[in-house]
């Protein structure tokens, strides 16, 4: 398989990706954040706010690959932990840089045009990123709430997720699809 | 194929290795650390997006609110045209009170009492992204006389205190957050002790408190403004609503249901005078 990202002049980590695919990237994951915490930390579900920047990380990952869902997980982690007041700052950005790595190399298994598989993905991911970043907040010594209420918020951002899939990813995806550079091919 | 997902695990590394050291960074520093520097920068760029859509989407959600309100709405204005009448009177007389009151603090020289002291009124902006902390950023910060660790509060009672202080805007870590405490006091009794959060939809509860403390359920806390806590006296913060394992005198568990409704701030007042205090040696 020839996947490679057409002819890369510089050789570097970032250097075909191209400024408008980062701005893009970046606007996505920045209104992200301004959305979960205004709109969406009104409109909560039994009290619990979903986790928008980690749907639009996923669905980041899931259209353009590992090496994009790195970067927005990144960067997305950690706005959110640099907005949030006495909180471990680092660790938001470590559990979704993991997260956007594994949808984005699990997504060639995935059957082509599959509508579920991104709602499946967040759902899963949501799952996933809720559990680690309570272990490892505990491990980390932040002060924590009861078990209970971390599996109850677990639970309803697994759904509250993967409900606002099915309107955020066709969203992400188009504008990644826009700004997305010639001749890369997708699997 | 191959080079591609080269890549991406480099990225991915690089990634993980830089979470890593943000994590440590964060351990390590102090009040002045890099880490505060780029927080103030993603606030500022974060705050000019969160200010537009919480001036969109405020009024839509108050306009459905109101909208099943509309039928008791003209009997409310009626009996509100009448207590307006009765209150004026009484702001009259509450104000020669008041200042009755400044006088024979000042000859006293006790604390001053929180509603004379000096306020700035703010905004809510936003919520903290996050479902384990309970914060709000507001629409002010230095500029405006807000330092750290000042009260925050509202027209119910304490709402919390100021944490991450940059020039236009504040974030509030409230009183509902498990990192968060206010000495408080039982009214009637004499018994301080900590309210401190338990996360929403779980009452306060009251530590560090005498164990044999003699409190029952609706007995009223507000803040204690000993020692060097930030908080001024006499804030409401709440109502007893349980008083459980007073036999095991070592633990006894109170519950505060807090006045606040932290679901729906949007208006907040910071206190910004601080209190000359003659009773410590260490003014904070």
């Amino acid at each position: 398989m020839a996947l490679t990202a057409g002819p890369s002049k510089a050789p570097g980590i970032l250097s075909d990706i191209g400024f408008g695919r980062v701005f893009a990237v970046g606007a996505m994951v920045l209104v992200a954040v301004a959305v979960q915490s205004t709109v969406l930390a009104r409109l909560t579900l039994l009290g619990v706010i979903p986790q928008l920047i980690l749907v639009v990380v996923v669905s980041l990952a899931y259209t353009d690959g590992p090496r994009v869902g790195v970067t927005a997980g990144f960067f997305g982690g950690l706005l959110q932990d640099l907005l949030l007041p006495q909180s471990i700052v680092g660790l938001t950005a470590l559990v979704y840089t993991l997260i956007g790595y594994a949808v984005g190399n699990l997504r060639q298994f995935a059957p082509n045009e599959s509508v579920w598989m991104p709602v499946f993905a967040v759902a899963f991911a949501s799952a996933v990123a809720e559990a680690s970043y309570a272990l490892l907040a505990i491990m980390l010594g932040q002060q924590w709430v009861s078990l209970t209420f971390t599996a109850k918020v677990a639970g309803l951002v697994v759904l509250y997720n993967t409900l606002l899939t099915p309107f955020a990813y066709p969203l992400v995806r188009r504008v990644a699809d826009k700004f997305r550079p010639e001749r890369v091919y997708r699997w | 194929m191959y080079r591609r997902a080269g890549r991406g695990r480099l990225l991915l590394l690089a990634f993980v290795a830089l979470s890593i050291v943000v994590i440590t960074l964060d351990f390590r520093q102090g009040d002045n650390g890099p880490l505060e520097r780029a927080k103030e920068i993603s606030s500022a760029i974060v705050t000019p997006i969160q200010r537009g859509l919480t001036a969109v989407f405020r009024p839509v959600g108050n306009f459905f609110s109101s909208v099943s309100e509309l039928s008791s709405l003209r009997s409310e204005n009626h009996e509100l045209q009448a207590s307006v009448e009765s209150l004026q009177s009484e702001i009259t007389e509450a104000k020669s009170l008041l200042n009755e009151n400044a006088r024979l603090r000042d000859l006293l020289d006790l604390d001053e009492a929180y509603p004379t002291l000096e306020r700035v009124t703010a905004t809510v902006i936003s919520n903290a992204p996050a479902n384990y902390k309970w914060a709000v950023t507001i629409d002010r910060g230095s500029a405006d006389g807000i330092t750290d660790d000042m009260p925050v509060i509202d027209p119910n009672g304490l709402v919390g205190k100021t944490t991450d202080v940059y020039a236009h805007t504040a974030t509030v870590l409230l009183l509902i957050d498990p990192q968060a405490c206010a000495k408080s006091r039982v009214v009637g009794t004499g018994f301080t002790g900590g309210v401190c959060g338990n996360g929403a939809q779980h009452a306060l509860s009251l530590e560090f408190i005498d164990t044999d403390a003699d409190v029952e359920v609706n007995d009223q806390v507000v803040t204690a403004g000993y020692d060097d806590g930030i908080f001024p006296s006499n804030i409401p913060v709440g109502q007893i609503v349980s008083v459980t394992g007073e036999e095991a005198a070592s633990q006894q568990t109170i519950e505060v249901d807090p006045w606040v409704d932290f679901t729906a701030l949007d208006f907040v007042q910071v206190i910004i005078e601080r209190q000359a205090r003659v009773t410590t040696e260490k003014v904070k």
